[in-house]
């Protein structure tokens, strides 16, 4: 019996073989450094990327003001077999406290529908792959952006490991706004997403703009104009609403006494409706399946008698 | 401070840890009992499962005040952390049940077999209940072959939840009392 128990626990441990860095992806988040790869396991199990990292604003970067920045990553080739792939935008490279955030950066968007540093792509379909965000700096200066990838590759001696590379340090300078630049105000964050079928009002407020004009464009790329109008602190303006989950962009172009000004293109996902139940209904079953359950063991079981009532009960019947 | 995402996964792995352990001695006792009720590996078997399943039950309130805690959104943002939830608590009341059990109502008989069974059911409902949490932060976990508890949520109305309470505690009034006058 006990060769064969420990026969069992030997084979039980040898099922396992087979491990990987989260094959399906962890999902667009915030998330330091230090999860690039195996979130649950020593960082010594990532092996090294060998995609080659670039980072760059698209313009000037101005202090308050949405900036694009934009990621390219190449290098993808027959020898990658990536069915996900995760882009880090980071701050450092300490492994916490590395999300731009904490660095005097706001996350307006990240073109997938949020505001996170994190995003994964499912599949790649050519040898380079170029996203953007779009940030702003709250402060003037130099300031560091780092780029990182972890993915998986089924090749080569490190096949099944996760595979973590990042970039160099890209300086990015933040400088101060001219005094009367028509702008948009900092404190303006643009909506990200939205749900299927339903249109989205923007309500754009600006610094001295006297006149602003809302593009924006389909997935395909074909782009609209849509005139702005001036509503107390803001501008409106409506986008339409989209009939199956997919992407826009926007952006406002922005006169007044400076030159124009053309902001970054702002993503906006359309979802489907989430799901979402009655809080208090879950609460309370949750404390029912307690109940239920623990009622269920003791009522199935035959009960035993208590002995002093059942000595009492006894004597007083004989 | 640690975060309740890290503090959720240490406290996970020590139920997952407790309960697994207490399942496996579950079904042994049961295995070995049939052949041997005398084997001093039965009373082994059987204090290991109460033990730590006790374990289990004491880190499971952390576990899923952790959880509740570390979702963005909340449990009921989603149909698979609603059942995570539900499955937790099923799980946690069947191993209350039977720690009660075995507390007061002493071992063996004939339904040491139903005993053993409860005991493993509850952890089938926490390894369940984790490979949910492998589903959600992963997208990847050893129960992709049941669909259904990513998208669908068998949700009671609120008043019949607590109709279900009291019918549960009523019943369970009803059998202490009959005990005491009919033993």
């Amino acid at each position: 019996m006990k060769q064969k128990l420990i026969l069992l626990l030997a084979l039980s441990l040898i099922v396992p073989l087979h491990v990987s860095g989260n094959p399906g992806g962890v999902g667009n988040s915030l998330e330091n450094m230090q999860c690039g790869g195996a979130c649950h396991g020593d960082a010594d199990q990532n092996a090294t990327s060998n995609l080659q990292l670039s980072l760059q604003p698209s313009g000037t970067v101005w202090v308050g003001q949405p900036a694009e920045i934009t990621v390219q990553i190449s290098g993808f080739d027959t020898s990658h077999d990536v069915d996900q792939i995760g882009i880090f935008l980071l701050s450092s490279t300490n492994a916490n406290n590395d999300i731009p955030t904490t660095d005097g950066w706001t996350i307006l968007s990240d073109g997938m529908g949020g505001s996170n540093n994190y995003i994964e792509y499912a599949s790649v379909d050519s040898n380079v792959l170029t996203h953007s965000w779009v940030l702003r700096a709250d402060e003037v200066g130099e300031k560091l952006l780092y780029v990182s990838v972890h993915h998986g590759d089924n090749v080569g001696n490190d096949a099944g490991s996760p595979f973590f590379g990042v970039s160099q340090a890209f300086e990015i300078s933040v400088e101060a706004i001219p005094e009367d630049l028509q702008r948009i105000n900092p404190e303006y964050r643009p909506p990200t997403s939205r749900e299927i079928g339903e249109s989205t009002v923007l309500c754009l407020e600006t610094i001295a703009a006297s006149d602003v004009v809302i593009e924006w464009r389909e997935p395909s790329g074909e782009s609209y104009q849509v005139e702005a109008t001036e509503n107390n602190e803001c501008w409106n303006a409506v986008l339409p609403s989209a009939l199956t989950a997919s992407t826009i962009e926007w952006r406002a172009i922005l006169d007044g006494e400076g030159p124009q000004q053309t902001t970054p293109w702002f993503s906006l996902t359309s979802v489907e409706p989430s799901w979402e139940a009655d809080e208090t209904a879950l609460m309370l079953q949750s404390v029912a399946h307690i109940v239920l359950f623990f009622g269920l063991v003791l009522l199935v079981r035959k009960p035993k008698p208590s002995n002093d009532a059942y000595k009492a009960y006894m004597e007083e019947t004989i | 401070m640690i975060e309740s995402a890290t503090f959720h996964v240490i406290t996970t792995e020590l139920v997952v840890g407790s309960f697994a352990l207490a399942g496996l001695c579950f079904v042994l006792h049961s295995l070995v009992s049939i052949r041997n009720k005398e084997s001093q590996f039965v009373n082994m078997m059987d204090s290991t499962a109460h033990i730590a399943l006790l374990f289990g039950i004491l880190a499971l309130p952390f576990a899923i005040s952790s959880g509740i805690s570390s979702s963005p959104s909340g449990a009921h943002t989603s149909p698979l952390l609603a059942n995570k939830m539900l499955l937790s608590t099923a799980g946690g009341g069947l191993a209350l049940g039977v720690l009660f059990t075995r507390w007061r109502m002493g071992y063996g008989g004939s339904s040491q077999h139903l005993h053993n069974a409860f005991g493993s059911i509850s952890t089938g409902c926490m390894l369940l209940t984790a490979s949910l949490g492998g589903t959600y932060t992963r997208a990847d976990s050893l129960t992709e072959f049941l669909p259904f508890v990513k998208e669908t949520t068998l949700l009671l109305p609120a008043w019949m939840s607590i109709f279900v309470m009291l019918i549960v505690l009523a019943a369970l009034i009803v059998r202490q009392t009959s005990t005491i006058k009919h033993g």
